[in-house]
């Protein structure tokens, strides 16, 4: 898959890949993924009882998510775990070590601009945080907020008094959400304004290794369909008018997944660059899962448009990958904003 | 922040950046930004003079092994001499035909006394190389080709035509792929020769292009003579040296191309800023997406053409010129659209006389055709690549 992996990162990749085809979707890969293997915990410190490896390595662990689709609440937890780890405030200690076991699912609120974010006095928090990845499972949420008037980042805790919590149907099954309604939470501050954004900044990042991962499977699996189905007495994927589309679909594939590494390297390596590699992922990424996962339904044909096939769930969590984590606008405005281009908003 | 070079390579950067300072500071001045794509018209016979300057001072061969004469340089080190050559806005080359693609082919399959001959012309700047692959009849197809050489006992005797040739009319010499089995067909019986371009037997016509100037040539071989011993490989196995050649292409003046893209695209903004075009939220979209689309050229470039040897498909520069052509094409169309109604004024009544926005937007329209165009490279990338059968012949 990238011929730039040492041979851990390889190992990792596989053992990964094999948990997730081999094990039925459901809590016991969770177990598997956060008990047994510990990679909730794969960025997080020693001294916090995690794995101390760098973002590259989460996002191997998350590329292959991506590709199983596995319904699990595992990138909000492995980046609230990051950033927490990354963070070293007082309550990391405290939380890390649950979340590392994953007796603890933690997540972000989903990116939006300032004025969208909770206010407060002192530790009590008011707002709305809409549309929360993982919004049912998240034991603690972590939100950019304005306290006392200064930007921070704040944890809540999801079962204290003044939050709640509202489950939203999704079109994306993977991918539960809920709405939080905080009057007067409790929130414990974790970081300032630059921590918050390099939260956010690491959950985009994220979320574009996922999506490289998940587009490089819709691309893999029509494939597959194109060299072994038979019309006019030939495989399709002799015909050149396809085989020219899935060309095209190989180059996202293949520069999705360059751009989402290379964010996930700069999380840990460039935080400077971060600010920019970041949001460029997530908005080129999930604008190439997109197309992949669209022109896997239409080479498919109609098998590709029944529920019995896997295509649909790619297109659906293809959407809300786009629509979610602040959408394609803003984070196209974030882009040109750092990178001093002119504005697009 | 760059994961690619160690200190050690960044001084080797400040090294190559200090001598070009100095060099473009002076009696090449008039050399900034001059030559490339679209511009090979100008200044030629300062730009050989400064080939010559790179061969004394040892920047051509980087990579070469030191046996043959190069400084055996890492791959840093050679993409970042070419991303500093092309942030200096040093001239484009004419040696770089012998310098990237006659000189690795010989370095792989030449006789000890062809790249004693042949390679020490190149690295000093003083031997200029064209190739001879494309005919009339043999373009995207190159397996057509029908220009013919006959060995007889005093060497070569090549007649034929070829066409689409960089730099013919200053090239001392051409390798030329030439059918040499009477009756073969295809990849089969074809020879590599390396043909002197100055003599009675070889005509070159410049071809005026829809830029108004003529970057290409066509070469006619009228009974040209070459060396009996001035075949590269085993006569008869052409193909596979020419392919070879494409193949050793890795890609490190990639990162320099896209040093000079980024220039490009600096200066489209610049246009786009100082006419008001930014403030149209449709331009600066593309603007953005134009920029974005860059730097995933270069995420994409680090991570395919950094990998060793052997170690991918061999796609990674098919992959990366269907990314970059369409890419520079649409800059080049952002180019006249950022200028409105002023893009359709050119600089001066003759045809070539064109202003840096209409020769991008009309050169860049050769991107998608030359070195394989976008169809030829799906359709590799579809075989190769991914597996995908072939059709019905």
């Amino acid at each position: 898959m990238d011929a730039l992996f040492g041979d851990e990162q390889r190992d990792l990749q596989r053992t990964v890949r094999d948990l997730l085809t081999r094990e039925d979707p459901g809590p016991a890969v969770w177990q598997r993924l956060c008990g047994e293997l510990g990679l909730t915990g794969i960025t997080v410190g020693e001294r916090h009882g995690g794995a101390g490896a760098t973002t590259v390595e989460l996002g191997i662990v998350l590329a292959e998510l991506g590709r199983a689709l596995t319904p699990v609440p595992f990138l909000q937890t492995a980046v609230a775990a990051t950033v927490l780890d990354r963070s070293d405030a007082p309550p990391a200690a405290e939380v890390l070590p649950a979340l590392v076991a994953g007796g603890l699912v933690a997540g972000l609120a989903t990116p939006a601009p300032p004025t969208r974010w909770p206010t407060g006095s002192g530790p009590a928090l008011t707002g709305v945080l809409d549309n929360v990845v993982d919004g049912p499972h998240l034991d603690l949420l972590l939100t950019p907020a304005v306290v006392d008037g200064a930007a921070v980042l704040v944890a809540v805790r999801t079962d204290a008094p003044g939050v709640t919590r509202t489950t939203l149907p999704t079109l994306d099954r993977s991918r539960p959400q809920a709405r939080f309604a905080l009057r007067g939470a409790p929130a414990v501050e974790i970081g300032d304004a630059a921590s918050a954004s390099r939260a956010t900044d690491l959950l985009l990042a994220a979320v574009a290794v996922e999506s490289a991962g998940a587009a490089r499977f819709c691309l893999d699996t029509t494939l597959a369909h194109l060299r072994t189905r038979e019309q006019f007495g030939r495989p399709l994927g002799t015909f050149q008018a396809l085989q020219h589309r899935c060309a095209d679909l190989a180059v996202l594939v293949e520069s999705a997944w360059a751009t989402a590494r290379h964010a996930m390297w700069a999380a840990d390596a460039d935080p400077a660059g971060a600010a920019v590699s970041a949001p460029l992922a997530k908005a080129y990424c999930a604008d190439a899962f997109r197309t992949v996962a669209g022109e896997m339904i239409q080479l498919h044909g109609g098998i590709g448009f029944t529920w019995e096939h896997p295509a649909h769930r790619y297109f659906k969590r293809a959407t809300s990958t786009d629509l979610l984590f602040g959408g394609r606008a803003w984070v196209r405005s974030v882009v040109a904003e750092r990178a001093g281009l002119p504005a697009v908003r | 922040m760059d994961p690619r070079f160690d200190d050690a390579d960044e001084a080797f950067r400040r090294e190559v950046a200090g001598w070009l300072v100095r060099e473009l500071g002076g009696e090449f001045a008039e050399l900034v930004d001059a030559g490339g794509p679209g511009r090979e018209h100008e200044h030629v016979e300062a730009r050989k003079a400064w080939e010559r300057r790179l061969g004394r001072d040892g920047w051509i061969g980087l990579g070469w092994p030191e046996a043959d004469g190069g400084r055996g340089l890492s791959w840093q080190r050679q993409v970042i001499f070419h991303e500093e050559y092309a942030r200096a806005g040093a001239p484009g080359r004419v040696g770089h035909i012998g310098e990237q693609l006659l000189g690795p082919t010989l370095l792989m399959f030449g006789t000890p006394g062809q790249k004693a001959h042949f390679l020490p012309g190149i690295l000093d700047g003083t031997q200029l190389w064209c190739q001879g692959y494309s005919e009339p009849g043999a373009g995207s197809d190159l397996a057509a080709v029908s220009t013919r050489a006959e060995l007889r006992a005093d060497g070569w005797h090549v007649d034929g035509q070829k066409v689409w040739t960089s730099l013919a009319t200053e090239a001392d010499r051409c390798f030329v792929l030439a059918r040499t089995e009477p009756g073969s067909t295809r990849h089969r019986g074809l020879s590599y020769l390396l043909v002197p371009m100055r003599q009675p037997g070889v005509d070159v016509r410049p071809i005026v292009q829809l830029t108004g100037t003529s970057e290409f040539n066509e070469v006619f071989f009228d009974d040209a003579r070459a060396p009996a011993e001035d075949v590269v490989g085993a006569p008869g196995e052409g193909w596979k040296v020419a392919m070879g050649t494409l193949a050793v292409e890795r890609g490190v003046s990639t990162f320099g191309q896209q040093m000079g893209f980024a220039r490009e695209f600096e200066r489209v903004l610049a246009a786009a800023r100082a006419g008001g075009a930014a403030d149209d939220p449709v331009i600066a979209d593309r603007l953005l997406d134009s920029w974005m689309q860059l730097q995933v050229l270069r995420h994409t470039a680090v991570m395919t053409l950094g990998a060793p040897a052997g170690s991918t498909p061999g796609t990674e520069a098919n992959v990366a010129k269907l990314m970059w052509a369409p890419w520079h094409r649409r800059l080049g169309e952002l180019a006249v659209d950022v200028l409105g109604a002023a893009g359709t004024v050119t600089a001066g009544p003759e045809v070539d006389e064109l202003t840096p926005a209409q020769r991008l937007y009309l050169f860049t329209r050769a991107d998608t055709i030359y070195g394989g165009s976008d169809e030829v490279q799906r359709t590799v990338i579809a075989q190769r690549m991914l597996g995908l059968p072939r059709g019905p012949a």
